[in-house]
């Protein structure tokens, strides 16, 4: 066979080799940075790979998106800030996980679900690169707002208990959403003639202040009692063990298949697939009770999908041409530097590359392991420091991390605006989650709302035509239906006292 | 410590860039180092232009060329770095229609009045395109099947504030028809909704279509252009078709206002030149990009006109 020849090549030759070590590194290191989007830290790295060989510079990119979507979860778990957008998710069980002080446990979960993952989303890369592409294809403007009504369903299940307050806080976030340019018309809307509120409120400043600045605040509040608090405790980096894996392997299964699903749909991500495999493994789980209370499952769930989602999300890259995401843009833009057209030609006309990058995906993923293991030792030693230089130096990291962005001051008091208003979320139990949903599905939700009706000239029959909104929209209402009929049971089982 | 690494890297990247570019330096040209800044992000499209030219006007002009991308502020804060910047050459701006699509739109702090044009380089034609096997040949076609069924036709452009979006709502005024214009996120998104059946035709450039009409997914049936566009196969233009309509998407440099006159010289001078460096020529000629070369005071016209012509479809479609 051809490709395994090619694939074979690019594991032997040293270039493709350290191309893959370098990038994964870089990437790891750049996904904990709060701040240092995937996306970010492949445009870092963009200018250095001008000179490498195309097939180096596309594996040392892949590699850093790799290396950052696991990189991502490390700050998630140990310090409540998830590095990228797609480790919201794991800060849910993982950081809860820590303060009980199996953070080391939860790392090597999510080093190992991310790794078996990687993997199994890379054999479908290879076998499915046709037939998934295709799918990509279906999503009409109707299944795109199914998808995201889909996503923000799960706001009625991640506010179990205070189903109200979930909804307060999605509508908040969805009003967040509508800052910004109009997606269909280019009109201007609360942007009060602000040109840093054009392009809207970015979720991930929204996300740093409600997760990090105000654990941070929350922190700071706390009695620096002697013994109690996480920083005394002393987690070891500890891999799960094969029969531990093998009980969590349900959440493995759903966390990959989601993010295999989800990575080739366009504008969906890791993120929504994040979110969306923690939601559906809580609910087919056997101890859905311990969700929100340390499970593994809520870590390796949502890890297995982003990092599923690094393997699947290349496949309308290559044979569209067509980006899904920033990191993808960014990739994209890597190879047209480099004169490569992808395209449903690039198969053909460049098989050595094609193969090549599935045999340099596979170094990357182990090389993630590999890197994964040799960074948590010192992560670890790092976030158990005295409790006052933790905290500062945090601080310290995640404001850099927000002026790296977009070197603008701007964000800055957006993260800060952000961080009261999510201490102020926490002191009267309002949960976080359904606010970073709602910021971060509005935009999707109402712009192909608005392009489906227009298409229609109105007829909201549309999204009961197109089998796949369809589809997704009975999921969604299951959803809330079955949040819904939890919330009657609850009520009804502790009486009038749920009010108190 | 991961900042170490950064700006570590970030320096590594200065010192390997100047090693890389080290051209003989004509005693011409007042400064040996000129910063190309687009707001662009890496590999994207005005990044990938600006390289060319650094590598391949450099030797011509004697200078280094760095690239850098200012992002932030919707292009404002690239914007704002040129034109307040150094006035003796050393700075300047990749510039396309975008930017003075954000300064009509935005009110940055900054705007591309601020800017002068140096010179203009390409003309990115714009093209309608319509799936292989659609039955529509000509733009003759898409008019009859709008008139005889308002709304069948949906058209897929780029983002609301685009050219692309621009051209189509010209087009319904002139021919008056009615079609339902399909706005997206960015330009890969509006190829999708052609590919996928959700419009029937497409505004693109053709670098972005290359890639589906090498694999006879997509048929380009029109350009907005004056001249036909090789390389594309035997397209006639909109004009040819009756249908008054050219687009022109510059590509160029611009600068801060009343930069020395030697400066600009130089510049006309090498660009000029660089138009007829045989790979040079080759590439873009590939990228589908036209020689459409101007000297500043014809770019400064042509900056008028098109402002002009922008301002009155903003007021026209309520874009603010």
């Amino acid at each position: 066979m051809d490709g395994l020849t090619y694939a074979l090549t690019a594991v032997t030759t040293p270039s493709t080799v350290l191309a893959a070590a370098g990038g994964v590194l870089w990437g790891i290191l750049g996904g904990a940075l709060p701040g240092l989007s995937p996306s970010i830290a492949m445009a870092l790295l963009l200018p250095f790979t001008f000179d490498m060989s195309p097939l180096a510079a596309i594996i040392m990119l892949t590699g850093v998106y790799i290396g950052a979507e696991y990189g991502g979860s490390i700050p998630a778990i140990l310090i409540r800030t998830p590095g990228t957008n797609a480790a919201a998710a794991t800060v849910i069980d993982g950081y809860t996980l820590h303060q009980q002080g199996r953070g080391g446990e939860a790392l090597g979960l999510s080093l190992v679900a991310g790794t078996i993952a990687g993997l199994v989303g890379l054999i479908c890369l290879v076998l499915l690169t046709a037939p998934l592409s295709a799918l990509a294809l279906y999503f009409k403007p109707p299944a795109y707002f199914a998808l995201a009504f889909l996503g923000l369903s799960i706001i009625a299940a991640l506010s179990e208990g205070s189903l109200v307050k979930g909804l307060i806080m999605g509508v908040i976030g969805l009003m967040v959403s509508t800052v910004g340019t109009d997606p269909l018309s280019g009109v201007t809307r609360f942007t009060f003639d602000e040109p840093d509120l054009l392009g809207g409120i970015d979720y991930i400043f929204v996300m740093l202040g409600v997760f990090a600045v105000a654990e941070l605040m929350s922190k700071v509040a706390e009695k620096d009692g002697g013994d109690g608090g996480i920083t005394k405790t002393v987690a070891r980096v500890k891999l799960p063990s094969l029969q531990k894996l093998w009980e969590l392997r349900r959440a493995q299964a759903i966390g990959t298949a989601v993010g295999i699903i989800e990575g080739p749909i366009p504008g969906a991500g890791g993120t929504v697939a994040a979110f969306l495999s923690y939601n559906e493994t809580k609910r087919w789980s056997k101890t859905p009770e311990k969700f929100g209370k340390g499970s593994e499952e809520g870590v390796v769930a949502p890890e297995a999908a982003n990092n599923a989602v690094t393997s699947s999300a290349l496949i309308p890259t290559l044979s569209f041409g067509i980006p899904g995401s920033n990191s993808m843009a960014i990739l994209l833009g890597g190879l047209l530097i480099h004169g490569i057209q992808p395209g449903p030609m690039l198969l053909s006309s460049r098989p050595d590359l094609v193969y090549g990058l599935f045999g340099g995906l596979f170094m990357s993923n182990i090389f993630m392991l590999i890197f994964g293991l040799l960074v948590l030792g010192p992560a670890i030693w790092l976030v158990n420091r005295p409790k006052p230089y933790l905290t500062a130096g945090i601080f310290m990291v995640v404001l850099s991390g927000i002026y790296v962005i977009n070197q603008s001051l701007f964000d800055f008091w957006i993260v800060l605006a952000a961080g009261i208003i999510g201490y102020g979320m926490r002191l009267l139990k309002f949960p976080v989650l359904p606010l970073i949903l709602g910021i971060v599905l509005g935009y999707m939700v109402e712009s192909n709302y608005r392009r489906s009706l227009l298409l229609t000239n109105g007829e909201h029959r549309v999204f009961f035509e197109n089998p796949l909104s369809l589809g997704l929209l009975i999921c969604a209402g299951l959803i809330i239906g079955m949040a819904i009929l939890s919330e009657i049971r609850r009520f009804r089982r502790s009486g009038v006292e749920v009010h108190g | 410590m991961k900042h170490h690494g950064i700006r570590g890297l970030l320096g590594a990247a200065a010192v390997a860039a100047s090693l890389v570019a080290a051209p003989p330096v004509l005693a011409d040209y007042p400064v040996q180092t000129v910063r190309l800044i687009t707001h662009s992000s890496p590999g994207g499209g005005m990044d990938v232009f600006l390289r060319k030219i650094g590598q391949h006007l450099g030797p011509i002009m004697g200078v280094h060329f760095v690239v850098e991308s200012v992002t932030g502020s919707g292009g404002a804060a690239a914007m704002a770095a040129v034109a307040n910047g150094p006035k003796d050459g050393s700075v300047f701006y990749g510039s396309t229609p975008t930017h003075i699509i954000t300064s009509l739109l935005s009110n940055p702090s900054v705007t591309y009045e601020e800017m002068e044009p140096v010179v203009n380089l390409f003309n990115d034609p714009q093209t309608v395109y319509v799936l292989t096997e659609s039955p529509y040949q000509t733009l003759g076609d898409v008019v009859a099947a709008a008139k005889e069924n308002p709304s069948s036709i949906v058209v897929s452009v780029s983002t609301p504030g685009s050219l692309d979006r621009q051209v189509m709502e010209e087009f319904q005024t002139l021919t008056d028809s009615s079609m339902i214009v399909l706005t997206h996120d960015g330009g890969g998104d509006a190829i999708l909704s052609v590919l996928n059946g959700t419009a029937q035709v497409g505004v693109s450039e053709i670098a972005e279509l290359r890639g589906q009409m090498e694999a006879g997914k997509v048929r380009i049936i029109a350009t907005y252009t004056d001249e036909r566009v090789p390389g594309i196969g035997d397209v006639p233009t909109a004009k040819e078709q009756g249908y008054d309509l050219v687009i022109s998407k510059f590509r160029g440099i611009a600068g801060a206002k009343d930069l020395p006159p030697e400066v600009i010289a130089a510049w006309e001078e090498g660009v000029a030149k660089l138009m007829e460096d045989p790979e040079f020529r080759a590439w873009y000629e590939a990228e589908g990009l036209q020689n459409a070369y101007q000297t500043q005071a014809e770019a400064v016209a042509a900056r008028e006109a098109f402002v002009t012509s922008l301002q009155a479809f903003f007021e026209k479609f309520d874009i603010n």
